[in-house]
């Protein structure tokens, strides 16, 4: 959204219309917001009344333009008394039945309501949260259902869905051939969505356009086995931001990937230099990762006990109990 | 545990705002209470991460 949407010209109309406030959520500076607004996934989007402070609407996700105008409608609406559109009203309620793992609930809920909704960007939403609930419980059938919802949004250009969002369909796709056991039918999507993913940086106009899909890309073509492919890309990204630590932690998890364990650590390094939030977590737990590939597991240990020391130092928000628990599981394990 | 996720799926890209069409603050809640309020409209937060 901060490449594509926010810096859409066609939303000026609507800058006097809303207070914005951009929450990086791992800044300390954030605590306080962050404990009175927990966050579960991101980015999270959220209107508030001033007055009372208190969030009435709250949307877990990214959005399209139009998608963002909604909210933003429903979100004056909604601080006047008036309920959610019906198409936010549903894609909020999958996302609260998978959120609470309520997962037979989520799937039959999204299969019910998706044909409401469907060629829509709230359409495909409600199918990519259910199917994601769907592979996690036995009813195939389900399953089968929500996937077949989330291939006609992935090839339904009418939704018109942000590319990471459809990129999300893609992957949802490949999560039920995982299931199916399909190897070839999940390489298969997986080149589809690498070949759309690269057509679509191609026709980036910005450095932070083209960068928006790295994730996708390192993600696919590791996942193919193809690690060394996201190396250029990384490489222009960290040169288009220097100060930046994102592309480098992603470079130093490429090559850990690729088995070139030096140059993870030198990439590693430069993103330690660089980080200086609550990120800095996932770059030293990364970090003791490629201390233990290369087999010094004195230097694991100790990365690792640093990473849950740094974790437990952070003000209440950031400091991250699940992390903590898997950082701790792994000490043991790297110590036995 | 959105952090532990994303350990899980680790490479993310880096972006920026465009400032000039959405006035957004950084990082400041009590400021936009304070704007919010005396322009009398209500904040649009987005709650996000660098990764």
């Amino acid at each position: 959204m901060r490449a594509f949407v926010f810096p859409d010209r066609s939303l000026a109309r609507h800058a006097g219309q809303f207070v914005w406030l951009a929450i990086d959520i791992d800044n300390t500076a954030n605590s306080s917001f962050l404990v009175k607004f927990p966050v579960t996934g991101t980015p999270t989007l959220m209107v508030i009344d001033p007055q009372t402070e208190a969030a009435v609407l709250r949307y877990v996700g990214s959005a399209s333009v139009p998608q963002l105008e909604q909210l933003l409608r429903d979100g004056a609406e909604a601080t006047r008394g008036k309920p959610l559109s019906a198409g936010v009203e549903a894609e909020n309620l999958i996302e609260s039945l998978r959120q609470s793992r309520d997962l037979e609930n989520c799937a039959a809920r999204a299969l019910e309501l998706y044909p409401r909704f469907a060629g829509t960007a709230s359409g495909a939403s409600i199918a990519e949260r259910g199917l994601s609930c769907a592979l996690r419980i036995p009813d195939q059938s389900k399953t089968l259902a929500l996937a077949k919802a989330v291939h006609d949004e992935a090839e339904n250009p009418r939704n018109a869905l942000i590319d990471g969002d459809r990129a999300a369909l893609y992957l949802g796709l490949v999560a039920e051939r995982k299931k199916a056991k399909d190897e070839a039918g999940m390489r298969s999507i997986r080149e589809q969505l690498a070949a759309f993913l690269e057509a679509r940086a191609a026709a980036a106009t910005t450095p932070a356009q083209r960068a928006s899909y790295d994730f996708y890309r390192v993600r696919v073509y590791r996942e193919l086995g193809q690690s060394e492919k996201s190396i250029p890309m990384l490489e222009q990204t960290e040169r288009d931001f220097p100060t930046d630590y994102v592309p480098t932690l992603s470079l130093s998890r490429v090559y850990q990937t690729m088995g070139k364990y030096d140059e993870a650590l030198a990439a590693s390094d430069r993103a330690l230099a660089r980080v200086t939030s609550a990120a800095k977590v996932m770059v030293l737990d990364l970090r003791s990762d490629v201390y233990a590939a290369k087999g010094d597991k004195t230097t694991a240990a100790q990365t690792l006990r640093d990473a849950i020391a740094f974790n437990e130092s952070l003000p209440p928000g950031l400091r991250d109990e699940g992390i903590n628990t898997m950082l701790k599981k792994k000490l043991e394990k790297i110590s036995q | 545990m959105k952090r532990l996720l994303i350990l899980l799926l680790l490479a993310a890209p880096v972006v920026a705002y465009g400032k000039e069409v959405l006035p957004f603050i950084d990082n400041d809640y009590e400021k936009a209470v304070a704007r919010a309020k005396a322009k009398n409209v209500p904040i649009f937060a987005d709650a996000w991460a660098p990764w």
